[in-house]
């Protein structure tokens, strides 16, 4: 543990720790400096030159990337001499920039934009058909579009791939201001975190081919969510917009830092997940392919729960306030829960990183809540009963043979998000809506409690507002908390920390 | 004039063979020196006043100490590096060569009594891929080295091995810089590394090394030989010894030179370059190699050839390599040649080198198609004072100051293309 | 078609091993022993020398692409460079150029069957400008004469 010192910063005092780098230390209390190639997840490079500071004593200015911090250092981040450098590095990197700001997916979280609007604000000093031409639009595999003549090369994308993933697909080649980011000629990106450089790179230069053109970043709005690909539990932005006559849409996840439990970055997959959030929604409630009231299906659904003994059977991907009001639900009426989530296992997908081979987002969730899992006693569940009713288990359907023959004739109502073949057909429908579309928490498979927000703004009723319209069990996140959730977990809602929670 | 320090077998038939270089006295320093002390060479070398023959003109000694104190501090038991810098890629500059040549063994014979003083028992000479030849001269002088015991696991029978291996580089001046030959002998891209913030040696594969010029290197035996004061008895007090100056250009006798420092240009130029050839008069002179800031005639006349005074005129001695131009030089095309060479060779890595290097290039190049603008020369000057002292090496600084030369002391040229394109561009 | 180095360079290579203290040191080895075999180096070969040394082969493609010297495609026999810096250029480096572009009609990056005709930086013998290098030959205190004679050699 460093011993902390004070400094002075554009004539502010400041409590820093000793011998740490400058940077850094400079952007987490919030002293915007520019910079390029130093990234928090992989360290500094001192290439760029952006993000030069005056230090008092020093005949030059200093990269701040290459300065430690020394009892009562003074530094000036933003006076004339030093926003004159600034300015005039930042037209270098400039200098053969094509002007692609109209067709740029970047438009709007682009360094470059942000650096010239703060200190730059020059005219152009050099006409831009003298710019160095480079290829422009290269698809060097998994989703990933490289632009060689945005790039400022801050080597973070190479940086990226040599000393994160150790793919080392990158790299940049030939000399002086011909120099380049590119594969092996013939050879493409293999890493299933490739995507992670798109948001690495500072500029336009590498941009997802997904997103391409579907979105200007600065009609979105940023939700912070949790990928629900498996139980990683990766943090994520969620960006979605919701255009003229069209429902609320998700266009893209991005990594949301969490030190405890994904660092800076996600998997591609997981990333690619909101085209599965997008997918086909249920709209309306059906009781034998016949389009019903919610009031109907409600009382559909009360009938059930009255005069038959359906077996619950709930997805390990629903939010523990799902789960605990289904439990409320269960004990009511006297119904088995069962959980069973094989299906959810793919252990091709594992890896020692952010890939878990549970590809539901709370299956820790279930088991603290102590709910059946087990195939033995699902059969025996399936066995005594009926009717199921399911609550958005996706990998449940058609899973196993024996299961399947169980099931082939019994009745079947589903809550559902998103549809399935032949959902209409069977006997009861309960349109419900999804993760992005209310808050939750959910428990990742360290045992790491995290809490997630409502992203979209549809019309769509949570599973909680149905059933609390049925039978009144709480409707919103925190009144299951208060009314037993907490206790179960030993929690308050309000005290779960943004980072989570080890449990 | 002329010293025959490190020169001496120069003209000596078959002065590269082992045979003809023993008559000579190669190798004899090695069987004093290393019944004593290692550290005693790093004292006399630091008390000759030795300074770097690369174009930097650090004092040796002090570079020595870097690296023998980083091994003791560092506790480690295997031993450092030496490695020596043959890159020699400086535009005018064509003095390690004639060693190589001419001398090898005197180089190997260096390379051995460095490696004793500071510690090191693995050595690489890193010669610039065009060097062919003078690849070959070495290992056939190392191969004899070896047959005759003189390298290998006992140096002439003393229990001290020193393995000398020749590295050849492939076409990039900028690994001439020291850190940046260092990177491209662990096989990477030549980049210069980020320079350290307190005194430090310089680092292969995380050992201390020692990188130290070609001559640097060759006037170690006579030191050791003939002790610090012999060689202080030449040149200046600040800059000691001798160097191998070179002249091209328009000069009569092109070549290389070994003279003591402090001698006057004017009279290396008249009496030993004989004079501009077809008898035109002088207009300037690049001093060290293109890196160092050009001089008028009027100041050739009164400069002398150390560093201390070269550094006083606003240029350096760097190199020693001089060339010269007459009357009839277009200042302008000199200075596009020696741009071009720098946005050719620049690596890349920082972005005020990248950039600048090729802007400037590009702006010298409209101004001779008389494409430039009214501003050019002050954006020259604007352009060069960003990639001064902002960046990881000396490469652009060095660009920064030879534009800052030329606008200085030749404007008058250049305002005058100004004017053809301006008045170009109003017909 | 896969690249192996022949009997000579393997030898080469394996003296070379314990001369450094990392297998990575022995890149630009490599890649002029590769240059020397194959006249280039092709992106088989780089596959070769990145599988031998345990490097990336992006990072030996970034290496190999950095230095002037190496050749990614095949050229002809003779590689004419004809120093273009300073002290060549003040000695008459372009009456050179001018008598190669008479006698074999190639202009500066051209090639024909026979030759590649390029312009290079400062090769380190201003003494004897102008001048110029056949592959790896150095032809010193050119005239046009001599310039044209010696096209005339090769030619044959």
């Amino acid at each position: 543990m460093s011993e902390m010192v004070n400094i002075m910063v554009d004539g502010q005092k400041l409590k820093v720790p000793e011998g740490e780098l400058l940077l850094p230390v400079l952007l987490k209390n919030g002293i915007s400096v520019p910079h390029f190639c130093y990234h928090d997840a992989l360290g500094p490079d001192g290439n760029c030159r952006m993000c030069m500071v005056e230090i008092e004593g020093q005949k030059r200015p200093q990269v701040s990337c290459d300065t430690f911090i020394k009892k009562d250092m003074v530094v000036n981040t933003k006076n004339e001499n030093i926003n004159d450098v600034k300015r005039k590095i930042l037209e270098l990197e400039l200098l053969s920039h094509p002007v692609d700001c109209p067709i740029c997916d970047q438009a709007g979280e682009c360094s470059l934009q942000d650096y010239y609007m703060e200190f730059g604000l020059n005219e152009a000093r050099r006409p831009k058909e003298e710019k160095k031409l480079k290829n422009k639009k290269l698809d060097i595999g998994r989703n990933i579009i490289l632009d060689q003549e945005r790039c400022v090369l801050c080597a973070r994308c190479t940086r990226f791939t040599q000393e994160i993933t150790h793919t080392n697909e990158l790299a940049i080649i030939g000399r002086g201001n011909d120099a380049r980011v590119s594969t092996m000629p013939g050879q493409q990106m293999h890493t299933p975190y490739a995507m992670n450089i798109i948001d690495l790179c500072p500029v336009g230069a590498l941009t997802s081919k997904d997103f391409r053109f579907k979105q200007r970043v600065w009609f979105m709005h940023s939700s912070k969510s949790i990928c629900h690909g498996c139980a990683k539990g990766c943090n994520i932005y969620l960006d979605h917009n919701q255009e003229k006559y069209k429902s609320d849409t998700i266009f893209r996840f991005r990594p949301r830092l969490n030190h405890q439990v994904n660092g800076h970055f996600i998997c591609d997959e997981g990333r690619l997940t909101y085209n599965q959030e997008n997918a086909e929604r249920v709209n309306e409630f059906y009781h034998h392919n016949r389009i019903i009231t919610e009031e109907n299906a409600l009382s559909y659904l009360l009938r059930w729960l009255n005069d038959l003994k359906p077996l619950l059977i709930v997805s390990p991907s629903l939010s523990l306030e799902e789960l605990y009001v289904i439990q409320i639900l269960a004990k009511r009426f006297e119904l088995d829960i069962n959980a069973y989530s094989e299906g959810y296992i793919d252990l091709d997908f594992e890896d020692d990183w952010l890939r878990s081979k549970d590809r539901s987002a709370n299956l820790e969730g279930v088991k603290k809540l102590g709910i059946k899992m087990s195939k033995d006693e699902l059969i025996a569940s399936l066995k005594e009963t009926t009717c199921i009713i399911n609550f958005n288990h996706k990998s449940f359907i058609g899973a196993d043979l024996d299961i399947q023959a169980l099931l082939a004739h019994k009745q079947e109502a589903h809550f559902l998000s998103h549809l399935f073949e032949n959902y209409k057909h069977k006997e009861l429908i309960l349109p419900i809506s999804s993760y992005s579309e209310h808050e939750g928490s959910l428990i990742n498979e360290e045992g790491i409690l995290q809490r997630y927000e409502a992203g979209l703004h549809n019309d769509k009723k949570s599973l909680l507002e149905l059933l609390h319209a049925a039978i009144s069990t709480p409707d919103t996140a925190s009144q299951v908390w208060e009314e037993g959730l907490s206790e179960v977990l030993g929690i308050e809602y309000e005290e779960i920390p943004p980072e989570g929670k080890q449990l | 004039m002329i010293t025959k320090i490190v020169s001496k077998n120069f003209e000596t038939e078959n002065s590269h063979t082992l045979e003809v270089a023993k008559q000579n006295g190669a190798y004899r320093s090695i069987d004093e020196a290393f019944t004593k002390p290692s550290y005693l060479i790093e004292t006399e070398i630091s008390n000759s006043g030795l300074r770097g023959k690369g174009g930097g003109g650090a004092p040796a000694g002090a570079k020595w100490c870097l690296a023998t104190r980083a091994r003791e501090m560092d506790n480690i038991t295997t031993s450092s590096y030496l490695v020596v810098n043959a890159d020699e890629s400086e535009p005018g500059t064509f003095k390690d060569r004639q060693i190589l040549e001419f001398d090898p063994h005197l180089l190997l014979e260096g390379m051995i009594l460095t490696c004793y003083a500071i510690g090191a028992n693995e050595a690489y000479i890193y010669i610039r891929g065009e060097y062919k030849f003078f690849a070959e001269r070495l290992n056939e002088a190392i191969a004899e080295a070896y047959a005759d015991g003189i390298l290998g696991n006992k140096v002439k029978g003393f229990d001290y091995r020193v393995d000398i291996t020749v590295h050849r580089g492939a076409g990039a001046y900028i690994c001439g810089e020291k850190s940046a030959l260092l990177e491209s002998l662990e096989g990477n891209r030549g980049h210069p590394r980020l320079k350290p913030h307190k005194p430090s040696p310089e680092y292969y594969f995380g050992k201390p090394t020692l990188v130290n010029n070609v001559e640097t290197i060759a006037t170690v035996p006579f030191i050791v030989n003939n002790g610090a004061a012999a060689y202080r008895a030449y040149g200046t007090e600040k800059s000691p010894g001798t160097l191998l100056f070179g002249m091209s250009g328009h000069i009569n006798n092109p070549g290389i030179y070994e003279m003591a420092f402090g001698e006057s240009m004017q009279d290396f130029i008249d009496k030993i370059g004989g004079g501009i050839k077809n008898g035109k008069k002088l207009k300037a002179v690049i001093p060290g190699g293109a890196s160092t800031p050009v001089l008028s005639a009027q100041e050739v006349k009164e400069a002398r050839l150390d560093y201390e005074s070269m550094k006083a005129t606003g240029s350096a001695l760097g190199t020693g390599g001089m060339i010269i131009m007459d009357e009839d030089t277009c200042m302008v095309s000199a200075l596009k040649n020696l741009l071009s060479f720098y946005h050719h060779e620049s690596c890349g890595q920082c972005t005020p080198c990248r950039e600048g290097t090729a802007w400037v290039d590009g702006i010298i190049a409209n101004m001779l198609n008389q494409k430039a603008k009214k501003d050019d020369i002050d954006l020259l000057s604007d352009i060069s004072k960003t990639m001064n002292g902002k960046t990881i090496c000396v490469f652009a600084p060095a660009v920064a100051m030879v534009i800052d030369g030329f606008i200085l002391r030749f404007r008058s040229e250049f305002e005058a293309y100004i004017e053809k394109s301006l008045g170009e561009a109003h017909v | 078609m896969s690249f192996v180095f022949n009997e000579t360079h393997e030898k080469q290579f394996q003296g070379l091993l314990p001369r450094y203290p990392h297998l990575k040191a022995l890149v630009l080895p490599c890649l002029w022993m590769v240059q020397y075999q194959e006249g280039y180096i092709s992106a088989e070969a780089m596959a070769y020398i990145a599988q031998k040394l345990d490097v990336p082969q992006a990072h030996l493609y970034g290496v190999a692409t950095f230095y002037t010297m190496f050749n990614l495609e095949a050229i002809p026999q003779y590689h004419i460079q004809v120093c273009k810096t300073l002290s060549c250029e003040l000695c008459g480096q372009a009456d050179i150029i001018k008598s190669i572009e008479e006698e074999t009609g190639l202009r500066v990056n051209e090639s024909n069957a026979l030759f590649k005709l390029t312009e290079v930086e400062c090769l380190g013998a201003c003494g004897g400008a102008p001048m110029l290098a056949v592959n790896e030959d150095y032809h010193e205190n050119l005239t046009p004469e001599k310039t044209r004679s010696l096209i005339q050699r090769l030619s044959q």
